[in-house]
C-alpha cells in the first residue's frame, strides 16, 4: 500500500511540474477585413446540393417541402439543389461545422444563431442585397447584429417574430360583459384589453367557484414573467443589449412590474409557483378552469385540439366542435398595464405591455462550400411569396412590413409591437445563458411569497421588490463576471 | 542497468537500433518486430508526433478564421493529441526497455551454453506462463485510451484558461495554477464550498447508510423462511431499479409538484398544498432526496446482499441460537461483519457515487440559486454546483479544478475508510 501512495504522491508532483508549463501569450494571426464581399461575389456555385436545416412545424406541414420544391425548380438552370439537412434542431455548429458536418443553411432562434456569430461560425451576410431587406424593421435586423473586431456584421435574415400572446376563452366570458365589461364599447372585453380588468375578472371567477381561475400562468417562467419588468423600465442588458455589465431588471420602476405579477399570482394558487401551469394549461384552459394564459403563437393548435376534444366530450360532432372552438379560441396581444402598477386602481392610466421575444431567421454556415447558392436560398426563402405561404401554413408572425400588412390582424399588432419596441428580443450574445436561473429563482420567490404567511412574506412592498430585483440581477453579473 | 553497462557490443547496438541485438543472437521474429516498433515509432514521431508535443506546450498558435478561411488551431484537440502522443512516448520507453532487457536476457542465456528461446516458445509462453499478459493487454489499452486519456485530460484542463470567452477557435493557453488560486482566493467561493461541502459530506454519508441498511434488511426479510412468494417480492424492487433512473426522478418531482398527485390528495383533504421542493423546502426536500436515492439504490444493494447471505455459514447462526443469541445479537456479530468484510469496496463506491450523485437535485429541484449560495441552492451537491460553474457557465477550467478537488477528497477518505477495513487489513482471513 505504501508503494501505492508513493506512486499516487509521484502524481501529483508530475501534475504540480507541469502547472508551470505556463507559455506566452498568443499573437493575433490575421487582421480580420470586412469579409461580406469577398466571400459573397454574385457568381452562382452551380452543380451543388444545399443542406437546410428548417423547423420541425415547417417540415411536418408541408410548407418545407413547399418551398425547397419552388426553389429547385427556379434554380434548376444553375443545377442548385436544396434538401432537407436531416439534422437534429440542438445542433452544435461550432464543434461540428470545422470537421464537414452541419447543414449549409440553418433556420433558428435568433439567440441561437447568435451564438455561432462571434466564432464566426456562420457567415456576415450582404443583407442589403437582399429582397426582403427594407421590408423588415431594424430591430429585427439588430437581433442578428455582431460586433467582431470593431466592425459590425449581419449574420441572420429574421423571417418571424415569437413573443407570448394571450389565450382566452369567449365562451368563458360574462354573459353580460357587452354592458359591464366593454366600457370604451369597441366590442373587445375590458379583461383582454388591460390587466385591471383581468385582475378584477380573475377575483370575481375565483370567489363564485373557488375551482375556477381567471388569469393562470406558471411565474416562474423568465421568458413569459420578465416583459412585466419591462414594460416599467426594465431591460436585460443595457447599450442596445450587449453591456454585460448594465444588467438592468431592476432598472426605472421594474418593481412595479413585479408587483403586477405578485397581484395577479394572488388570484391564482400554489401551481403558479412550479411549472404546474405551463404543462396543464391546454386541458384547463379546455375545461374550463382557467379563462386565459399566456404562451406562445406556435402553441395554438395545441390549445385548439384541447378544446375541440373537450367539446366532442360534450356530445358536439367533430365538425360541430371544430367551429366552436375557433370561434370561442382567442389569441390576441397582451392587455395593457396600469402606469401606477396597481391593478385594483380605478380608471388606470394605461401604458404598453412589453414582451420578451425572439426573431426565427435563416443564417449561412461559415463551413458551407457554396455560399452564394446559399444566399440565393436564402433570399428566395425570405421573398414575400414565400412568408405569405409561411403565414398560411405555420400561423407565424411575419417580420415583412408588406406581408404583415396585408394580412392585418395578429401578424399586423406583432409586427407592430416589433417596430414600437414592445417586443423586447432576446440578446444576441451568449451570455444570455445566464440570466434564465437567477430570474428563475426570484419570480418562484415571488409566487411563493403569494402564499406565504403574512409575517413571513418577503416582498411587502415596493422597496423589498427592488431589492429582490437587485439581488437577481446580483446573480447574473456573479455568473457573468466572478470566473471571467 | 549493471547488466547493460556489462553487456557486449551486441546488446549495446539495440540501445541504438532495437532488435538488432537479437537479431544478431538468431532471434529474427523479435528483432524485426522492435525494429518495425522502432520504425514506426520513429514515422510516427515524424508525420505527427513531435508537432503533437510541441502543440501540448504551445496549444495553438494560429487562431481559426472561418470568414477569412483560416483553418488555424484548435488547442482542445491539440491537447488530446499531445495527451495521446506522449501516452506513445511512454509505450515506447517501455518497449525499448524491454527490448534492452531482452537482448540482455538472451545474451545471459547464450553466455551459459543454453539456445535463446525461440520466437515460437515465447508465444506459448504468453498462452502458458505469462499468460496474464495476453488477457491484460487489451483492457490496459482501453483503459489507457478511455479512462487515462480523458482523466488526464480533465486534469490538465484544470491549469489551462478553457472556458467563457475562451473556447475554440479563441486559443487557450496555459494558466499554471491560478485556477486553483481563484477557487480558494475568491471570497464568494469559499463560503459556498464550506456549506455545499458539509452537506455534501453529511449527504453521502446517510445516503449509503440508509441504503445500505435498507438494501440488507430487505434482503434478510425476503430471505426469511417464513415469507412467502419471495421471487414475486423481489420483483418490485428490481422493477424499481430497472427503470431509468432520471424518469424515477422525474416521476417523483411530478408527484411533489403543486400540481402533482400527493398535494392533489393533501388539497382534497381541505389543506393547503406543501411545496416539497420548491424554494422554502430546504430540509424536506433534501429528506426528500434522500428517501428517493434509497428508492433507486436498495434494489441493487438488495441483490448484492441477497447474494452474499446465501454464503454465510449457517452452523454459526445454528451455534449462537444453541448459545441463546439474539437474533439482533446474531446480526451485530454474524451477519454484520461478514456482510461488511465482503462488501466493504462496494460500499466505497455507493458512497463515492453518492458523494457525486448528480442526478437527484438536478432532477428534483434543479434551476435555483439561493440566498448565501455562490450560484448554487442548498440542496446542490458539489457535483452540481461544479456543473452550474462549468457547463451552465461554461467554465470548464474551473469546473476541472473543482472536480480534482473532489477527487482528492473522496479518493482520501476512501482510501482511508479502506486501508481501516478488515476487507483489507484481514484480506486472508477468508482465503
Amino acid at each position: 500500500m505504501k508503494r501505492k501512495i508513493a506512486l499516487v504522491l509521484i502524481g501529483m508532483m508530475a501534475l504540480t511540474t507541469l502547472a508551470g508549463c505556463k507559455s506566452e501569450s498568443k499573437e493575433a494571426t490575421k487582421e480580420a477585413a470586412s469579409p461580406t464581399n469577398t466571400i459573397f461575389t454574385g457568381e452562382l456555385e452551380e452543380n451543388v446540393t444545399i443542406q437546410v436545416l428548417e423547423n420541425d412545424t415547417a417540415i411536418s406541414k408541408g410548407y418545407f417541402d413547399e418551398l425547397i420544391k419552388a426553389f429547385n425548380k427556379e434554380y434548376e438552370k444553375y443545377g442548385i439543389t436544396a434538401v432537407d439537412a436531416n439534422m437534429d434542431q440542438y445542433l452544435d455548429l461550432a464543434n461540428d461545422g470545422p470537421y464537414g458536418y452541419g447543414p449549409d443553411v440553418l433556420y433558428q432562434a435568433n439567440d441561437v444563431i447568435m451564438q455561432y456569430a462571434e466564432g464566426k461560425h456562420i457567415y456576415p451576410l450582404p443583407v442589403e442585397q437582399l429582397d426582403c431587406y427594407s421590408q423588415i424593421p431594424e430591430a429585427a435586423w439588430k437581433a442578428y447584429q455582431v460586433d467582431v473586431e470593431g466592425n459590425t456584421y449581419t449574420c441572420g435574415v429574421p423571417v418571424n417574430v415569437q413573443a407570448p400572446m394571450l389565450y382566452y376563452r369567449t365562451d368563458l366570458l360574462p354573459e353580460d360583459w357587452k354592458s359591464n365589461w366593454d366600457d370604451n364599447k369597441n366590442d373587445v372585453p375590458d379583461m383582454v384589453e388591460n390587466w385591471n380588468d383581468m385582475y378584477a375578472y380573475s377575483k370575481e371567477i375565483h370567489e363564485v367557484n373557488p375551482d375556477k381561475y381567471g388569469y393562470m400562468k406558471s411565474l416562474y417562467d423568465v421568458y413569459f414573467s420578465s416583459g412585466f419588468l419591462f414594460s416599467y423600465g426594465g431591460y436585460i442588458f443595457g447599450d442596445n443589449n450587449t453591456d454585460t455589465n448594465d444588467i438592468g431588471f431592476a432598472a426605472g420602476d421594474a418593481n412595479k412590474g413585479a408587483w403586477v405579477l405578485s397581484q395577479l399570482a394572488s388570484n391564482m394558487n400554489e401551481d403558479c409557483i412550479d411549472d404546474t401551469i405551463t404543462t396543464n394549461a391546454y386541458s384547463k384552459l379546455a375545461d374550463g378552469t382557467y379563462f386565459a394564459t399566456l404562451s406562445t403563437p406556435d402553441t395554438y393548435t395545441t390549445f385548439y385540439d384541447s378544446l375541440v376534444e373537450e367539446y366532442e366530450n360534450d356530445g358536439l360532432t367533430e365538425d360541430e366542435a371544430r367551429d366552436k372552438a375557433i370561434e370561442n379560441l382567442v389569441m390576441t396581444s397582451l392587455p395593457k398595464l396600469p402606469e401606477s402598477g396597481d391593478l385594483t386602481e380605478e380608471n388606470p392610466s394605461l401604458i404598453d405591455t412589453k414582451t420578451m421575444g425572439g426573431v426565427n431567421g435563416y443564417a449561412i454556415s461559415s463551413y458551407t462550400k457554396c455560399p452564394n447558392a446559399c444566399l440565393a436560398f436564402v433570399d428566395f426563402a425570405t421573398n414575400y411569396e414565400m412568408i405569405k405561404l409561411r403565414n398560411e401554413k405555420l400561423g407565424i408572425a411575419p417580420a415583412r412590413e408588406d406581408v404583415a400588412e396585408e394580412l392585418g390582424g395578429l401578424s399586423k399588432q406583432m409586427y407592430e409591437n416589433l417596430e414600437k419596441g414592445n417586443v423586447v428580443l432576446m440578446p444576441s450574445i451568449k451570455e444570455v445563458g445566464q440570466i434564465w436561473t437567477p430570474g428563475q429563482t426570484f419570480f418562484t420567490d415571488l409566487a411563493k411569497d403569494s402564499f406565504r404567511p403574512e409575517s413571513e412574506k418577503k416582498f411587502k412592498d415596493l422597496d423589498a421588490l427592488k431589492a429582490g430585483l437587485e439581488d437577481m440581477c446580483n446573480q447574473i453579473s456573479d455568473a457573468i463576471h466572478t470566473l471571467e | 542497468m549493471r547488466k547493460f553497462l556489462d553487456s557486449s557490443w551486441r546488446v549495446k547496438l539495440s540501445a541504438l537500433i532495437m532488435g538488432s541485438g537479437q537479431l544478431m543472437y538468431g532471434c529474427v521474429a523479435k528483432g524485426i518486430i522492435y525494429i518495425l516498433i522502432e520504425i514506426g515509432f520513429i514515422a510516427y514521431m515524424v508525420i505527427r508526433g513531435f508537432s503533437d508535443i510541441v502543440g501540448f506546450f504551445t496549444l495553438g498558435t494560429t487562431k481559426a478564421d472561418a470568414w477569412l478561411g483560416t483553418v488555424g488551431d484548435n488547442s482542445v484537440v491539440m491537447l488530446l493529441m499531445g495527451i495521446f502522443a506522449w501516452i506513445v512516448v511512454a509505450a515506447f520507453i517501455y518497449l525499448y526497455v524491454l527490448n534492452i532487457k531482452s537482448a540482455c536476457d538472451i545474451e545471459e542465456r547464450v553466455s551459459t551454453g543454453r539456445a535463446p528461446k525461440s520466437f515460437i516458445d515465447e508465444l506459448k509462453e504468453l498462452l502458458d506462463r505469462k499468460f496474464y499478459i495476453t488477457v491484460l493487454v487489451l483492457p490496459v489499452v482501453g483503459v489507457c485510451i478511455f479512462n487515462i486519456l480523458p482523466i488526464i485530460f480533465m486534469i490538465l484542463i484544470s491549469f489551462t484558461n478553457y472556458g467563457g470567452s475562451i473556447v475554440p477557435p479563441e486559443l487557450v493557453d496555459w494558466v499554471g495554477i491560478d485556477n486553483f488560486k481563484k477557487i480558494l482566493t475568491l471570497s464568494k467561493f469559499a463560503p459556498t464550498f464550506a456549506r455545499i461541502l458539509g452537506w455534501n459530506i453529511l449527504w453521502a454519508v446517510v445516503s449509503t447508510a440508509l441504503n445500505y441498511f435498507a438494501g440488507l434488511g430487505l434482503a434478510l426479510l425476503l430471505n426469511k423462511d417464513c415469507v412467502k412468494g419471495k421471487a414475486f417480492f423481489r420483483a418490485f424492487p428490481v422493477l424499481a431499479y430497472a427503470i431509468p433512473g432520471f424518469i424515477t426522478l422525474l416521476a417523483f418531482k411530478f408527484m411533489f409538484s403543486y400540481g402533482g398527485p400527493i398535494n392533489q390528495m393533501i388539497k382534497a383533504t381541505g389543506t393547503a398544498p406543501i411545496g416539497f421542493l420548491d424554494l422554502d423546502a430546504k430540509w424536506m426536500a433534501r429528506l426528500i432526496g434522500i428517501l428517493v436515492n434509497c428508492w433507486i439504490s436498495v434494489p441493487s444493494i438488495m441483490l448484492l446482499a441477497t447474494g452474499h447471505l446465501s454464503n454465510r455459514d449457517m452452523s454459526l447462526y445454528e451455534a449462537a441460537r444453541i448459545d441463546g443469541a439474539t437474533p439482533f445479537q446474531q446480526f451485530r456479530k454474524l451477519t454484520m461483519p461478514f456482510m461488511l468484510f465482503a462488501t466493504t469496496p462496494v460500499l466505497l463506491g455507493q458512497f463515492i457515487g453518492n458523494f457525486n450523485n448528480f442526478g437527484i437535485f438536478y432532477f428534483l429541484r434543479g434551476g435555483l440559486y439561493m440566498d448565501g449560495y455562490f450560484l448554487a441552492s442548498d440542496t446542490d451537491l458539489l457535483i452540481n454546483w461544479l456543473y452550474n460553474l462549468s457547463i451552465d457557465n461554461n467554465y470548464y477550467c474551473i469546473g476541472a479544478a473543482i472536480s480534482l478537488i473532489i477527487f482528492i477528497i473522496t479518493s482520501a477518505i476512501s482510501l482511508a475508510v479502506y486501508v481501516k477495513s478488515p476487507s483489507y487489513r484481514e484480506e486472508d482471513t477468508f482465503q
